[in-house]
């Protein structure tokens, strides 16, 4: 922790709406009670209606900043996801969620950002500043992401392949990328249905990647989503493809995904 | 505290939450806390409620009648100011005239959302613990009004105990870096919009002004209005009349010629509201009532220009966007915050043994009969 700036927030000349959609947001102590209530009930009810396993979770950085990628079935993933970190952490998570559903009226964009802390990305026009903004704030910031790289949730059950949005936010960077496995939040909240079901939730936490060594441009981008695509497929028991491009990559530079524990450093 | 005396105040305090009280005492506290039938009981409450209603009224009339004559930004910019007005005028007058309670929880809402203003302008909301004893403090000062200890002992107390737990729970984290910084801004917080405005709360106690009948409505009123008419008649004789600055690094905007006028009218005001408001009292008197709108109108303007050191040292223009036109809620309350501790104990000195301020009850809501 610092010891002492006089630095005004980031997000003073904003007010309402405006300031809950935008990447400055900075909040206080009614937002961080809020979350300890929110949190603290969250795991108390995947605990008990969906029994939630988690496993791996020493992969876990110990500090911020870092990314949670993982497959996305069901609005619970970002729970489930968020529920493995140490509640001390709450105030550093930023759950990257869909602006057009999250963010979409204010009194939505109030629970969003006071609750849940998520940070808009808008999918109709997530333009490449966008997501530079969430980079450089990954950067300069301790922040936690959580991060769906399919781009939204399945509808049924499988995979979508990997968007680069995660390439762009962290290659070249030190930012340790860590890919998890959700198993069962399909079936315990399908996109489909209003409420949750009484469904067993598993999530597994595999050993995070950093992205130092890759360009950020396209290929780079590429070989991220590719990778933690990969990585998330092993995590559940998948195998690879074998003809995927991906068996290229060497090995030295992107250890395989059990073998390597890296702590957060920042760019 | 024996549990039994725990029951029978809670219980009290229900009674007169529901308005079943039957004792005197009982009733008297039911009506002066949620009692809106005295509203208007004073002729210079309703002169004030009148004059400002006439007065938003007459510079909404102008600036309509100006539109075509101005900008259409300078236009939008009145207008939003001016709705701005409306929107706090309504939220001072309408708890003020429902009773003291709402009165006290009105200044309990504004010192919350100025020390959010505050933190935020200063960096102090990072530190949450400091944060979360001056909010815990402004409740403390807000229970304190309400359960109204005779002489007022309570709230006194929470000067010093507060800033002292500001002081203590910073010590543990064992960061001495930055420690003199962060203790000073929570105390400096707490004293200015916790401690400085619940005197506002601590006012609303007035039951019975030295045995005349009046209640707090007027004297608050007569407070909150003198405070804001000062910090306009500055802004606007600066900026039509005055050239030279008085703290030029700190305000280039606010000059000598608006400080005097705005002192020279205020003081006519408050003598002659005062003199209206405290017949019969030994503070109508043309020094003490002079001494009384002085005291108001310099305190009024250092309340600014401490805000505006505060902003220049900060580097900001407006502390937050929350009054459309205005900045922050702080930019708009700043002439209040050095004023209300000031004129509580400059009252209780003149009204000498009929004081201090409130004395007359209703005594102990809260705490019953616990502590002696």
């Amino acid at each position: 922790m610092e010891d002492w700036t006089l630095r005004p927030a980031k997000d003073l000349d904003l007010a309402g709406a405006d300031r809950h959609r935008s990447y400055d947001r900075e909040s206080g102590l009614v937002a961080n009670v809020a979350r300890f209530a929110w949190w603290t009930m969250i795991r108390g009810s995947l605990k008990l209606m969906h029994r939630l396993e988690i496993h791996g979770r020493e992969n876990l950085p110990e500090f911020p900043s870092f990314v949670l990628v993982a497959n996305h079935a069901s609005h619970l993933d970002a729970l489930v996801l968020g529920a493995t970190l140490p509640l001390k952490l709450r105030d550093q998570l930023f759950p990257l969620a869909a602006g057009d559903v999250f963010f979409h009226t204010p009194a939505l964009a109030a629970f969003s950002a006071t609750v849940l802390n998520a940070l808009p990305v808008w999918r109709k026009k997530v333009g490449a500043h966008a997501i530079q903004q969430l980079r450089s704030r990954l950067i300069d910031e301790p922040s936690i992401y959580i991060l769906f790289p399919e781009g939204g949730r399945t509808r049924d059950g499988s995979m979508r392949p990997f968007k680069s949005g995660i390439g762009m936010m962290t290659a070249g960077t030190q930012v340790p990328v860590v890919p998890c496995h959700l198993e069962g939040t399909f079936e315990a909240f399908p996109p489909e249905s209003y409420l949750p079901r009484l469904h067993k939730v598993t999530v597994r936490i595999g050993a995070p990647r950093t992205f130092e060594h890759l360009d950020n441009r396209r290929p780079g981008w590429d070989e991220v989503s590719g990778l933690l695509e990969k990585d998330i497929k092993t995590l559940a028991g998948e195998q690879p493809p074998p003809d995927s491009h991906l068996a290229t990559v060497d090995p030295v530079q992107n250890p395989s995904p059990m073998t390597s524990h890296t702590t957060s450093t920042r760019n | 505290m024996q549990p039994g005396r725990i029951a029978r105040s809670w219980r009290g305090f229900r009674d007169v939450l529901k308005g079943t009280g039957e004792s005197h005492l009982e009733a008297s506290i039911q009506d002066h806390l949620f009692g809106y039938e005295r509203a208007l009981a004073h002729p210079l409450t309703v002169t004030i409620v009148l004059g400002v209603i006439i007065g938003l009224a007459v510079s909404g009339a102008l600036i309509l009648a100006l539109r075509r004559r101005i900008s259409g930004t300078s236009y939008s910019g009145a207008f939003r100011r001016w709705r701005s007005w409306c929107w706090l005028v309504g939220v001072i007058f309408v708890p003020v005239l429902a009773g003291a309670f709402w009165t006290m929880l009105a200044v309990m809402v504004l010192s919350l959302l100025c020390f959010r203003e505050y933190a935020r302008v200063t960096g102090l909301f990072r530190e949450k613990t400091i944060c979360a004893v001056v909010v815990l403090g402004i409740l403390l000062v807000t229970a304190a009004a309400i359960d109204h200890w005779p002489d007022d002992r309570l709230f006194f107390a929470l000067g010093p105990l507060v800033g002292a737990m500001i002081v203590i729970v910073s010590i543990p984290f064992d960061r001495p870096r930055g420690f003199i910084q962060r203790v000073a801004l929570g105390v400096l917080g707490f004293v200015l919009l916790g401690y400085s405005l619940g005197y506002i709360s601590n006012m609303a106690n007035v039951t019975n002004l030295a045995h005349t009948g009046i209640d707090f409505r007027p004297l608050v009123l007569l407070l909150i209005a003198a405070v804001e008419f000062n910090d306009m008649l500055a802004a606007l004789i600066g900026r039509t009349l005055g050239e030279k600055a008085i703290l030029p690094t700190t305000s280039p905007r606010k000059t000598w010629a608006g400080a005097l006028g705005a002192a020279t009218l205020t003081t006519a005001l408050v003598t002659a509201a005062g003199g209206w408001l405290f017949q019969g009292t030994p503070i109508a008197e043309p020094g003490w009532l002079i001494g009384l709108g002085l005291l108001i109108s310099v305190l009024g303007q250092l309340g600014d220009l401490t805000l505006s050191s505060i902003k220049r040292d900060v580097g900001v223009e407006d502390v937050g966007a929350t009054l459309p036109g205005h900045g922050g809620l702080l930019d708009r309350f700043d002439s209040l915050v050095l004023v209300p501790p000031a004129v509580y104990h400059y009252l209780s000195l003149a009204l000498g043994p009929d004081g201090p301020l409130g004395s007359e009850g209703p005594h102990r809501i809260l705490t019953g009969g616990w502590g002696g």
